[in-house]
């Protein structure tokens, strides 16, 4: 007799916990034991389907290997029981040592009784989940599992979880290892479930977790109520804490994406007193050239088609940059002292443009591709994902914040818009070209427009209308923030976005948007110049 | 400003509209009466003319822009709309169609009392003046204008626009109100109803333009421009201009509000398509290319303009958001007076330093 | 009648971190014609936008008459008690005449304060100090810079206030029109009436004012008579030394 695979599943069970589920997994078994037990009487080869399933959960990785055709052999009857013990009549290997051999006599094909058929199914299923080389092969196996949470041998759904390399199947057998945990026999081991599943709230747990209040356990077992109602308690907590993330999240993306729709326009609005009602158009403009990039790698270089959202960053502002610069230079130059008219010169633009790219391009949404790093998301707690695209929004925001801040504060073209800003007929007088400066800041607003346009199509719909969606927003943001700061803007963007998002799921968007104008409006009455105007003396 | 009596331009204008007006009325029933395309169109323009003379009073005379007409143009419209369907209701027992899409049993609570017009017309009056009253007063008030005002309107507009978009408003929702069948006791769509319509717009415009020259040509009118060019030196001088600005404000929107009643049974139909910042917009674009601070402008920019719409709308749809546009592009930059600058460069004597005087800027 | 016209008191006006005025307390009497100058950012213009209730100090207090204290009260209520000022920039109504802008300044308020006949009088009595009665029919916009400077403290004087503050008057004057202010200033001069001049022309200072107050950031630098303004040691430093 060997002692050492009989240590070694000892061990392996110790491993495993104290909380095996399936008596069997404490047998005394060495290989040879088991062989004959496979071929004895029914009862025997029941023991030995348990103990085969056992060894799967929780043997060393050579017993794995060595037990793990067994089980399919007794299903399709291709093990010989003779004399010398047994033989696997498909390679036509000794049972035991895996040296070739034929069968001596006439062997025995021991039939699986309809009882035994189920055990050693799992315990095929079982091996197939932690050895097969194959996803799909895996899968199956779970589906196996599935059918059978109560006999799943302990263990067994970790370990394999543990080696698992596929996410998408990794998930789904902690799913069924929670459950199965959930309806085992033991309390100690229901409760203990209960815990790990509290570890990971959602609404899908908190339904798991609600349904054991009907459970027979629930009404007998004071410390099984007591783990579910707590459990229950922290799960909804969970919840409520990532809906609460959630929001948030999303209210920061919506914000980036506010932000950048109105941080050009600030610009603009603080050098020349000029609201660019064409803002929208840009931005969709910008998102009109991202696909066009889209489209061109798709046809010239299909390896760089995933990169087309970082490739489209200098077309996307390139080109709202020049129609910013060509609509300074051939339209608002001539009406400096005449904001109110400026507004309806910008909003001539804007209907041109829509119309333009409605006639070119018609007017259905534009199909983007979904490269991977905006697919997906990591889930972070309750129902929150940390979803990549709204990420890439807000990645983006961040960094033209940073971009612009550095524009403005660190480069002689800031400092221009900075002085202008402040006194356009003193800045003259000192030389600097303030008909330059308004052209260079009109090209640096409206190719900040393209990027808000590029930021935002992976989330949002492109078409030829879509300016209008988020117009109207910035110009609050814009009304809110004070003219030409960047602090205030940022601000602005980030309170109307979190308020609209906050509101949204209370009372619905239109209600957000009601609040949100009242809101300014009656800020305005506390402020009437905005966040962060800058105060001084009649001019 | 010129006494009425040497004004010929408006006196010119304010004849041909009586004009039509009694030509309309004494051709009716005759061969040589209009189509009823003509005369319908006729009337509907009419209407809009009103909405650009309200705006033109604010823009035009006090330097207050606002992109948010639309939406007393709607309080109008609407309010006549509920009047035209439960009146409609109560003479013809049909239900409006809004009510049967929604699967309303019954009209909503607060359309009672709406089959009498004069208190359709109280309501309209007292929601008109409610929100312009307080809109107006709380921006005055925190000295909000040029610029920002503009914008916080062209909000206001678009959000009541998103408002009455919903369907559980028990105003139309999307699909607006339409079916209109009495008037007054008269059944709609006849030839008698449709000039008859024409001709009271043609009156309204021509009373409504009427009050609004003497308005600007008594000593409050003298106030509004002194408001437009410099308030801060008014106020110094011990004017309240908060008063002033909202009084102006008030009746201003009163005005479109009249232009809201009398367009909605012209056209058939009210939908919050009326609440788009691109009516309230269009609409500062008929007065600034009829000659913004000029009553006669106003009107004769937003006939022009909109007969030019209602035309291109057959011939081609697709032309005219480029000519709208290259239109404003043009008054914009070549003839900051719209009309006006053609009208004393080509015909009228020349004026002096008029066009540097007109051309002056709204506020600063 | 109290002597003491404004009594500015402790007055403090901040722009962010800038004073324009820090702490600044002074006297002006009826009767008299002071002049306050100083240099460029030195608070004058700012000093009288707290008076005419344009600007709201952070602290400190300016009462007219001993009583009414005027940071409380808004610019239009501080005109109808009889404080008027002509700002630095010629502020006018450009789509208005002459004429109209006469009736504006000296009807204060919505309802007249005068009849027809006694509007007519006193318009044209104005027209005729301030020099425009060929102009009555004009509109502003077509008036020279001179012109307007006149039109506009014309549209002060109008109401006859107690209180009458010229920022400015002939800045971009020529000396003949110079001449005709300051003539005009010297007539306006009354036992119950405060004149106020800021002006940088120490000529134009020397012909009208009565007493001068030097303002250098904010706080006063020198009061007194304009010879002892010119002899004082600080102010040569700051002002006129340069």
């Amino acid at each position: 007799m060997k002692l050492a695979p009989f240590v070694s599943i000892l061990v392996g069970v110790l491993a495993g916990g104290l909380l095996l589920a399936s008596p069997a997994g404490a047998q005394p078994l060495d290989r040879a034991a088991l062989i004959a037990r496979m071929c004895g009487e029914a009862a025997a080869m029941g023991e030995a389907g348990t103990a085969l399933a056992a060894l799967a959960a929780s043997g060393e990785e050579a017993e794995r290997a060595w037990a793990a055709p067994l089980p399919r052999a007794a299903i399709d009857r291709t093990l010989a029981c003779d004399e010398a013990g047994a033989v696997l009549t498909e390679g036509g290997l000794d049972a035991l040592t895996r040296a070739p051999r034929a069968a001596q006599g006439t062997p025995r094909t021991p039939l699986l009784s309809l009882k035994n058929r189920p055990v050693y199914e799992l315990a095929d299923a079982a091996f197939t989940l932690r050895m097969a080389p194959s996803v799909s092969q895996r899968a199956a196996a779970l589906k196996i599992l599935e059918r059978r949470p109560a006999l799943i041998p302990a263990g067994l759904l970790e370990g394999a979880a543990q080696a698992e390399t596929d996410a998408g199947l990794k998930a789904q057998i902690e799913n069924l290892a929670q459950s199965a945990a959930l309806n085992a026999a033991d309390p100690a081991l229901r409760r203990a479930a209960i815990a790990r599943l509290t570890e990971n709230p959602n609404r899908r747990t908190l339904t798991q977790l609600t349904g054991l209040k009907s459970d027979a356990a629930y009404a007998t077992d004071a410390a099984f109520r007591q783990a579910v109602e707590s459990g229950i308690a922290k799960v909804e907590r969970g919840i409520a804490l990532g809906d609460a993330l959630a929001t948030l999240y999303n209210g920061l993306s919506f914000a980036s994406i506010l932000f950048m729709a109105a941080i050009g326009l600030a610009i603009i609005f603080g050098l020349m007193g000029v609201i660019n009602l064409a803002q929208g158009e840009l931005i969709m403009i910008g998102a009109y050239v991202t696909w066009l990039v889209q489209q061109g790698l798709r046809s010239l270089a299909p390896g760089l088609l995933d990169w087309y959202l970082v490739l489209a960053i200098p077309f996307a502002f390139l080109v709202t940059a020049a129609i910013g610069i060509a609509l300074e230079a051939s339209l608002l130059r001539h009406l400096y002292k005449r904001p109110l008219m400026s507004l309806l010169a910008t909003w001539a633009v804007s209907l041109f443009l829509m119309n333009l790219v409605r006639v070119l391009f018609g007017t259905q949404n534009l199909q983007f591709e979904t490269p991977f790093y905006v697919t997906g998301g990591v889930p972070v707690i309750g129902d929150f994902i940390f979803t990549w695209n709204r990420m890439f929004a807000i990645a983006f925001a961040v960094v033209t914040l940073a971009l612009t801040w550095a524009v403005v504060r660190k480069t002689p073209l800031g400092l221009n818009i900075r002085a202008v800003t402040q006194n356009r007929d003193m800045a003259a007088c000192i030389g600097i070209p303030t008909r330059r400066v308004d052209m260079m800041a009109f090209g640096l607003g409206s190719g900040l427009a393209g990027l808000a346009g590029l930021a935002l199509s992976p989330i949002y719909s492109v078409n030829p209308q879509m300016g209008q969606n988020f117009i109207i927003d910035a110009f609050m943001v814009v009304v809110l923030g004070g003219v030409g700061t960047i602090a205030g803007t940022v601000v602005a963007a980030l309170g109307i976005g979190q308020i609209n998002v906050l509101i949204e799921p209370l009372w619905g968007a239109v209600a957000a948007k009601v609040i949100v104008l009242l809101m300014i409006i009656g800020f305005l009455q506390w402020r009437p110049e905005g966040l962060f105007a800058v105060k001084g003396r009649r001019k | 400003m010129m006494p009425l009596s040497k004004d010929r331009p408006f006196l010119a204008l304010l004849l041909a509209l009586v004009g039509v007006a009694l030509a309309m009325g004494l051709l009716a029933g005759t061969p040589f009466a209009l189509s009823r395309y003509l005369a319908n169109a006729i009337g509907q323009l009419a209407a809009f003319a009103v909405l650009a003379l309200a705006l033109d009073l604010i823009w035009g005379y006090l330097g207050i822009l606002s992109l948010g007409h639309g939406l007393f143009f709607a309080v109008g419209g609407y309010v006549m709309a509920m009047y035209l369907l439960k009146h409609s209701f109560v003479v013809t027992g049909t239900v409006p169609d809004f009510l049967q899409f929604m699967g309303w049993k019954d009209f909503p609570f607060y359309w009672a009392g709406f089959e009498f017009f004069p208190y359709a017309l109280f309501v309209a009056v007292a929601v008109t003046g409610l929100i312009a009253g307080i809109f107006g007063y709380v921006s005055f008030r925190s000295r909000v204008g040029g610029v920002y005002f503009a914008i916080i309107t062209q909000a206001l507009v678009y959000v009541a626009m998103l408002l009455m978009f919903r369907n559980d408003t028990g105003f139309g929702g999307n699909n607006g109100m339409t079916g209109f069948a009495v008037l007054f006791g008269w059944p709609m769509g006849t030839s008698g109803m449709i000039t008859a319509l024409a001709i009271a717009s043609l009156l309204v415009l021509a009373g409504v333009l009427v009050g609004c020259r003497l308005l600007v040509g008594s000593r409050f009118g003298a106030l509004m421009l002194a408001t437009r060019d410099d308030e801060t030196r008014l106020r110094t001088l011990g004017y309240e201009t908060l008063r002033l600005k909202l009084g102006v404000w008030c009746l201003s929107a009163l005005i479109a509000m009249c232009a809201g009643m009398l367009y909605v049974p012209q056209v058939g139909i009210i939908n919050p398509r009326v609440l788009s910042p691109e009516l309230s917009l269009e609409i500062a674009v008929w007065v600034a290319i009829g000659g913004r601070g000029h009553l006669a402008g106003a009107v004769i920019g937003a006939l022009l303009v909109n007969a030019v719409k209602f035309w291109l709308s057959f011939a081609a749809p697709d032309i005219w958001p480029f000519i709208l546009s290259g239109l404003i592009v043009l008054v914009v930059l070549v003839f900051p007076n719209g009309l006006m600058d053609l009208a004393t460069f080509k015909l009228v004597r020349p004026m002096g330093p008029r066009r540097a005087a007109a051309a002056l800027e709204e506020g600063r | 009648m109290a002597v003491t016209a404004l009594l500015v008191d402790g007055l403090t006006v901040r722009f962010g971190s800038f004073r324009a005025i820090d702490a600044l307390s002074l006297a002006i009497d009826y009767g008299e014609v002071r002049a306050v100058i100083g240099p460029n950012g030195a608070g004058k213009t700012t000093l009288l936008d707290v008076i005419s209730g344009i600007t709201r100090p952070k602290e400190g207090r300016v009462l007219f008459d001993g009583a009414f204290d005027l940071t409380q009260a808004s610019d239009s209520a501080i005109a109808r008690a009889g404080i008027r000022r002509k700002f630095q920039k010629p502020s006018v109504f450009e789509g208005l005449s002459v004429r109209q802008h006469i009736a504006i300044g000296a009807d204060a308020g919505f309802r007249r304060a005068l009849d027809a006949p006694a509007l007519e009088d006193r318009v044209s009595e104005v027209l005729e100090t301030v020099g425009l009665a060929g102009h009555a029919t004009h509109l502003a916009g077509e008036l020279s810079h001179g012109q307007k400077q006149w039109l506009e403290i014309g549209m002060v004087l109008a109401s006859d206030p107690k209180v009458l503050m010229l920022d400015e008057p002939v800045a971009g004057l020529t000396d003949e029109e110079t001449e005709r202010t300051a003539q005009l200033v010297r007539r306006l001069n009354r036992p119950d009436r405060a004149i106020i001049v800021v002006e940088h022309d120490m000529d134009f200072v020397e012909r009208i004012a009565d007493r001068v107050t030097v303002l250098h950031e904010g706080r006063t630098l020198f009061e007194g008579p304009m010879d002892k303004v010119r002899a004082d040691a600080g102010v040569i430093e700051v002002y006129l030394g340069r």
